[in-house]
């Protein structure tokens, strides 16, 4: 691989397109680019899935989240790395003259020269900033090479909604928690919505008080949902632990549409969450409430990842009793 | 019952935001019409507030619930201006919405307003917890607290807070009293007075600009600073409020409160920690180190203007004199330029100006912190290429921070250029700002008073105002002094010239 990429050239063209992009920034507008970069985001997908599915969504984040973006191209049927290429996404804030750019780095990687692709990345990776590593195939999460590859990076993203089998992935992910690894995971993303919902229901000090009566916690999902439905459940158990409740936990498929009701029940309490569309209805006792809740994107869900760029401890625990409920016999 | 909320989430959730009920007093007018409204519209939409949240109209206009959760409705959809109506969201916060007709020099409106509260608490769990926001005429500040107090509203099951806008007071005498009476009610800590400029990010980004980064600070001082510019210029006149205007002036309207703040911001010390008290010790300490001129320091150091009549753009605008509701021989300040200096060790010795003015050429508000020249000029080639640099924070419309430094330009020889290295609030962040009432609204909810106005600061700022304003009251200006489009009078420039300087064009 080391032969069919060289980290000196693409730097050499990165530079070379900040020279070009200058140029043509003070021709066509009479001002200069600005490069913006808060970290760099390491994109590794499939070849096979269609770039431009996620293309839209690191333009969308990169106003907010500017960052060197490496794209690795999984190439199953490859032996070795083919081909890199170096462009450019800009943009022009809205009302101003000078555009914002950001670098991207497009990698493409057979499966037999991934052990090399950190020896590739790391050179292109921008000094002193944040390394983001986006797992977008969950096939990585299996290698061997992903050890090696994980540890480029400060925080590893996957989404373990999209593995086959949602109790071996909490399994997974949770041993990846156990050697270290920093994870963010969109499948518990998807619920942060949810959780801070039923959060500020208990924000009330009445409803706190009754919190250790609950002996009820009814997760219902729906499509893709199982893994976050799961979450949610060894979440509310963890929390609920604290104010002293053993709840009856249920966790059950019961809906056609790819999302998930909440309900828990105790002594004078029922707290109910469901998705209408793009609100969120929560029903506490017989007072009913709407709020946004828009449909969790992969822009949505990555902007709020890219946001935290630490070790997540609420994740961490949650993934430990998840697993602990998939595998109550710790096999 | 568990002491704290174990579904807490802090790095992933938003500050936390108890149940409560605000009461507005002036639910008619037009700050709630435009502004307090469509924030806690915004800050539903947003999901920032509880379930049990509610909204108590309190005006003269006879209106029931239904009829007032029509008009804040129209007022959301026409005032909401980057905010998606949601007819979902809508209905849950309508239904928070209230309304109790009454004069507010009416004591049997105090018991018709605790009634509702009582009724509003049983059926929403709000906890007894009351934010009375003061959205009425200065006037009427102190009765309206005073009822308060009497009717028993300044106390209850949970906490009671108080929001009052600008003016506090018109000199420090009033502004003293306006306190003490407010203090028969509530405890100052329970006093929130809103200056909607601190509650602008680029205000709150000072903060974190200066503590943030460890580069600024050791050159935030007399040693590296030439001097610092403060501009807010508007470029809309009186706009039909002349006759309220005419008694108060640029001065009063906007120096006396926001830009001593944006000052006491950009110069007081670092607090020892981010608690509101000790970042407000700090910025009121940094206001009471301004020095207090004299009669004859004013005269050279404070310079009023009034607009006059001329042809913007093709329109004949109006002078000041001429617009509605002024008197044609009007006195009043619609620009005033003052030079401040801090009597500390930081600052001692650097003037900070400070303008402010109406019909200026553009809508503008920035500082400019100018940095003494590099001690030898060895690249100055007799082309002007010596400029200092300049840190300029942007306030509105965009706001952002700019540093202008001086660079090679390429090819042979040293010849230098100014270049300018920006960063904007809007690209870098891609994310919408928050209002500044949204931002102000949601603190004063959780307690947080870091960017509200304490009573010491505001006796600071009217104790460096009150002998200018004395001082302009007695003497008689050839008004007007600068014409409509202009960057203001000429002696404002001479201010500035006298000390070397000259005003940035914005």
């Amino acid at each position: 691989m080391a032969a069919a990429i060289s980290s000196d050239r693409i730097l050499k063209e990165l530079a070379d397109l900040w020279v070009s992009l200058g140029k043509k920034g003070q021709e066509e507008a009479g001002a200069g680019v600005l490069r913006a970069c808060t970290m760099t985001l390491i994109v590794l997908a499939e070849e096979s899935e269609d770039p431009a599915e996620w293309g839209e969504t690191i333009a969308a984040l990169m106003p907010e989240h500017p960052a060197r973006t490496i794209h690795v191209r999984l190439c199953q049927e490859r032996e070795r790395a083919l081909s890199e290429r170096v462009y450019a996404e800009c943009w022009m804030p809205f009302g101003q003259r000078r555009q914002i750019c950001c670098e991207q780095v497009e990698i493409s990687v057979g499966d037999a020269a991934l052990g090399d692709l950190p020896s590739v990345v790391l050179p292109l990776t921008v000094p002193d900033l944040p390394v983001i590593l986006w797992a977008r195939t969950v096939r990585l999460l299996g290698m061997p090479e992903f050890r090696a590859i994980a540890s480029m990076a400060r925080k590893v993203i996957v989404d373990s909604a999209a593995m086959p089998d949602p109790a071996d992935a909490i399994r997974r992910l949770d041993a990846a928690r156990g050697r270290g690894v920093v994870l963010g995971d969109l499948a518990w993303t998807r619920l942060t919505r949810w959780r801070e919902t039923i959060s500020q229901v208990f924000e009330n000090r009445e409803r706190l008080a009754r919190l250790a009566s609950v002996k009820g916690v009814a997760v219902n999902y729906g499509g893709t949902y199982e893994t976050s439905a799961r979450l949610m459940a060894a979440w509310l158990a963890d929390a609920l632990a604290q104010a002293g409740a053993a709840p009856q936990l249920e966790v059950a498929r019961s809906e056609d549409v790819p999302t998930l009701r909440v309900a828990l029940e105790g002594e004078g309490l029922r707290v109910d969450l469901a998705r209408s569309d793009e609100t969120l209805l929560v029903t506490v006792n017989e007072a009913a409430q709407h709020t946004s809740l828009p449909y969790p994107t992969d822009y949505l869900v990555m902007r709020e990842e890219l946001s935290v760029v630490r070790r997540d401890p609420v994740l961490e625990r949650t993934l430990s009793s998840a697993a602990r409920l998939a595998y109550p016999e710790g096999k | 019952m568990p002491a704290e909320n174990p579904f807490q989430d802090p790095a992933r959730f938003e500050r936390r935001v108890p149940e409560c009920v605000v009461v507005i007093f002036g639910a008619t007018g037009d700050l709630t019409k435009r502004k307090l409204i469509p924030a806690l519209y915004r800050l539903a939409y947003d999901r920032r507030l509880s379930a049990g949240f509610a909204v108590l109209g309190i005006s003269r206009t006879p209106l029931s619930d239904e009829d007032f959760r029509g008009r804040m409705l129209d007022a959301v959809k026409e005032f909401s201006e980057d905010t998606k109506f949601d007819e979902d969201v809508w209905r849950s916060f309508a239904e928070g919405l209230f309304y109790v007709p009454g004069d507010l020099n009416d004591e049997a409106l105090y018991a018709r307003v605790a009634a509702k509260l009582g009724e509003i608490e049983t059926a929403r769990h709000t906890g007894g917890n009351v934010l009375f926001y003061l959205s009425i005429q200065p006037s009427q500040y102190a009765a309206a607290a005073t009822h308060l107090g009497k009717a028993g509203l300044g106390k209850g099951n949970g906490w009671r807070r108080l929001i009052v806008e600008k003016p506090f007071g018109h000199d420090l005498q009033s502004a003293r009293e306006l306190s003490d009476r407010l203090h028969e009610v509530f405890d100052e800590s329970q006093v929130y007075r809103i200056d909607h400029y601190l509650g602008k990010e680029t205000v709150q980004n000072i903060l974190a600009f200066r503590f943030g980064n460890g580069i600024f600070e050791p050159l935030w001082n007399r040693r590296y600073v030439n001097h610092v510019q403060i501009t807010a210029a508007e470029s809309i006149g009186v706009e039909g409020r002349g006759a309220y205007y005419q008694e108060v002036g640029a001065l009063a309207d906007m120096i006396q409160n926001h830009l001593l703040q944006v000052m006491a911001t950009i110069a007081m010390e670092p607090s020892a920690s981010f608690q509101a008290n000790s970042v407000r010790d700090e910025r009121s300490k940094l206001l009471r180190s301004i020095k207090r001129m004299s009669p004859d320091e004013i005269r050279q150091n404070a310079v009023p203007g009034q607009y006059g009549p001329a042809r913007v753009g093709g329109a004949d605008l109006p002078g000041f004199r001429q617009e509605s509701g002024v008197s044609p021989e009007a006195q009043t300040d619609t620009y005033a330029a003052v030079t401040f200096f801090v009597e500390n060790w930081r600052w001692a010795g650097v003037p900070f100006y400070v303008r402010t003015g109406k019909r200026l050429p553009k809508r503008v508000t920035e500082i400019a912190i100018q940095f003494n020249r590099a001690p030898l000029a060895m690249f100055d080639d007799g082309e002007g290429d010596d400029e200092p640099n300049l840190l300029i924070v942007r306030i509105q419309p965009e706001e952002g921070i700019s540093l202008k430094f001086l660079s090679k330009r390429p090819g042979n020889g040293y010849k230098l250029r100014p270049v300018s290295m920006d960063f904007n609030y809007g690209s870098s962040f891609g994310e919408r700002s928050p209002s500044a009432y949204e931002t102000l609204l949601l603190d004063a909810i959780i307690g947080d008073a870091t960017l509200y106005t304490r009573q010491d600061m505001v006796e600071a700022s009217w104790n460096v105002v009150q002998p200018i304003q004395e001082v302009w009251r007695n003497t008689k200006f050839d008004f007007p002094n600068y014409p409509a489009g202009t960057w203001g009078p000429e002696a404002a420039d001479e201010m500035l010239a006298r000390r070397g300087h000259v005003w940035r064009t914005p």
